[in-house]
């Protein structure tokens, strides 16, 4: 069958029930989707299945018929970057670089379906399935907000986007605080 | 001096944001196999038989290695620090939890490498398992490591101590004794790249090593020992980490795999589900502390005695070096001047622990800090003023007698204050980290002190 990924139509021989994720990798070497969890718990594995975010672990080839893939390879390259993939470099928003194509996926169909600035609940909302275990959700939930913003490039700005608490959120009893 | 203070962008990040970053399962070498591990379904078991011949002989099976095949499978992972090795790399007459690698297969694909798995046969004889580490040293526990319930090996001693200043006195002159028990979990790493290994025997005979690892020379170290290698036969590629914290220290996947590799003669990739990282992997250790203060009514500690358990799982790995770091932190941000410490590797049926983020320091950390204000609730004092009154000052002493040069207590502690708007007496909001004098020298804290300008106390013949 043919697979339109990053609007190339590709031939794939993988049988049916093969996940996309082992096809896009194993198959096609489209490496950005990774394998995290392989129950869809993570996000790792992400893709854009005629737009929308889809977990490729769980997506049998068989499920994606003529859909159109797009994955990270499709956004931007070094030297073109999408404003999302600018936005987290600007502002540090990917550490071990593990979660960082789920994350943009997930982050551009949210920017492209709302069509202007997202506020914090929705970019939220958008990455509540996502997992970034070295728990640098802050400097994402920013870069999302300032790319739909239009706020990218070489500059980054030094005001964040979320106001700092001047009291701790979180009150332990016992605690001196 | 261009990037102090500057926003330099990082050196990695287009590669992050545009995919480019090469992690280990990225690497596409031809002809790569995919290797699985044969784990022990019990948590403590005698192994009776191992057999492996249907397994070699399905097809698409490259290679089967078991115990017989490492060149040298019992070394330790600080052997080169002078602690003796416990730890085989595949089980040989003993399985010590749940998880642990007995066999591992390379084939063709993953589904024929899981159809070998289930063709090796194991005789297993199972055997009682301790999971609690209090009960480590009860006379009936079930004998599961062949040092014993604890690490055995910290010099003279069978426990890492620390003895320091007069903790008999201190105890006969407080006003209140002040006790709390304080017991951390295990905390799986939980990394989204799981543990994963590639390794390509090169022409010249030399294996390229592509390594998830935090610690590639240690890597390095432990392959070539497991292998009886000189160093020069293996070159490692790594630095793209998908995340570690601690877990990733550990050589967990690149010695089986280079094992695998040298059987087959082929490329041989391991990467573990994600089932395998929970249940196998190495977590942060539990622990079990115990603490007893001497205090007086006007919120000074004179003294400390503290019992630790460290939960090192099956096996010591790094476990004698956490609770070395434990001991050396178990004052925390206080100076305390008497003190007894008595801190045990106990062995569990559970999977060995390892580092993890503050290795040791985090989980007495919390206990010291827990400790401070139960302290201050006891006596109805501030848990502020208690802390800066007790708090580390310049020519002060840890409890292995290093002279503080600059301890931060106090200014992180006022800092702290500020910021959550505690109005703090005068005397209190006043303090430095000035060497003590004054109210804030009592006697009991003299003689803990370094002289001007030194930098460790004399040993007093303690521990």
């Amino acid at each position: 069958m043919q697979l339109n990924v990053n609007g190339v139509s590709r031939a794939v021989s993988s049988p049916p029930l093969t996940s996309l994720l082992e096809v896009l990798r194993e198959e096609l070497a489209v490496l950005s989707p990774k394998h995290g969890c392989e129950q869809g718990g993570c996000g790792a594995c992400t893709v854009l299945v005629d737009g929308e975010p889809r977990r490729s672990c769980l997506l049998p080839l068989a499920a994606v018929g003529d859909a159109r893939i797009t994955t990270v390879e499709g956004l931007g390259a070094p030297g073109d970057l999408a404003p999302v993939q600018s936005a987290f470099h600007d502002r540090y928003a990917a550490q071990c670089g593990y979660c960082t194509s789920g994350m943009l996926l997930a982050a551009h169909a949210l920017i492209e379906r709302k069509g202007g600035p997202v506020d914090r609940d929705e970019v939220l909302d958008a990455l509540s399935g996502h997992v970034c275990r070295c728990t640098g959700y802050v400097k994402i939930v920013e870069a999302v907000m300032a790319a739909s913003r239009g706020q990218v490039g070489a500059e980054p700005i030094e005001q964040p986007l979320a106001p700092e608490p001047s009291q701790p959120e979180i009150e332990i009893a016992g605690s001196p605080a | 001096m261009k990037a102090v203070g500057a926003r330099l962008p990082r050196y990695d990040g287009v590669a992050h944001v545009t995919a480019r970053s090469v992690y280990v399962d990225d690497v596409r070498v031809p002809g790569t196999l995919v290797a699985k591990a044969l784990r022990s379904p019990h948590h403590h078991a005698a192994i009776k038989r191992i057999d492996t011949a249907r397994a070699k002989r399905l097809s698409g099976v490259r290679g089967v290695v078991t115990h017989e095949d490492v060149p040298n499978n019992v070394y330790g992972h600080l052997e080169a620090l002078g602690i003796p090795a416990d730890e085989p790399l595949l089980a040989e007459n003993d399985v010590r939890y749940r998880g642990q690698p007995i066999a591992a297969v390379a084939a063709e694909d993953s589904d024929t490498a899981l159809e070998a798995l289930d063709a090796i046969e194991i005789e297993y004889e199972e055997r009682p398992a301790l999971f609690d580490m209090r009960n480590a040293l009860d006379p009936d526990a079930p004998r599961m490591h062949h040092w014993g319930g604890v690490y055995p090996h910290f010099g003279p001693h069978n426990h890492r101590r620390v003895r320091k200043g007069d903790v008999e006195w201190a105890f006969d002159q407080a006003d209140v004794i002040v006790e709390g028990v304080y017991r951390p979990q295990a905390i799986e790493h939980c990394p989204l790249e799981t543990q994963v290994a590639l390794v390509v025997p090169e022409a010249g005979g030399r294996l390229t090593i592509y390594s998830c690892t935090q610690a590639m020379y240690f890597s390095l170290g432990v392959v070539a020992a497991h292998l009886e290698v000189p160093l020069n036969r293996l070159k490692f590629v790594g630095g793209t980490v998908g995340g570690g914290f601690g877990g990733k220290v550990d050589t967990a996947s690149e010695t089986i795999a280079a094992l695998l590799a040298l059987k087959s003669r082929r490329p041989v990739k391991w990467r573990w589900t994600r089932e395998e990282e929970f249940l196998a992997s190495s977590t942060r250790a539990p622990w079990h502390i115990e603490i007893a203060d001497a205090v007086t009514s006007d919120g000074w500690v004179l003294g400390r005695r503290t019992v630790t358990l460290h939960d090192s799982g099956a096996y010591a790995r790094f476990s004698p070096y956490g609770v070395t770091k434990h001991a050396f932190h178990h004052t925390g941000a206080y100076t305390i001047p008497n003190l007894r410490f008595d801190g045990f590797v106990v062995f569990t049926n559970r999977v060995p622990t390892t580092a993890m983020r503050g290795f040791g320091v985090t989980s007495v950390s919390m206990a010291v800090e827990l400790h401070m204000t139960r302290i201050a609730e006891v006596l109805g004092i501030s848990p502020w003023e208690l802390r800066l009154k007790n708090a580390n000052r310049i020519g002060d002493t840890t409890a292995n007698r290093v002279a503080m040069q600059d301890p931060s207590t106090v200014p992180v502690t006022l800092a702290a204050a500020e910021r959550v708007g505690e109005k703090l007496g005068p005397e209190y909001a006043a303090m430095t980290a000035d060497r003590r004098s004054g109210d804030l020298l009592p006697e009991h804290l003299v003689a803990q002190q370094a002289p001007e300008g030194a930098h460790v106390l004399g040993n007093g013949g303690g521990s």
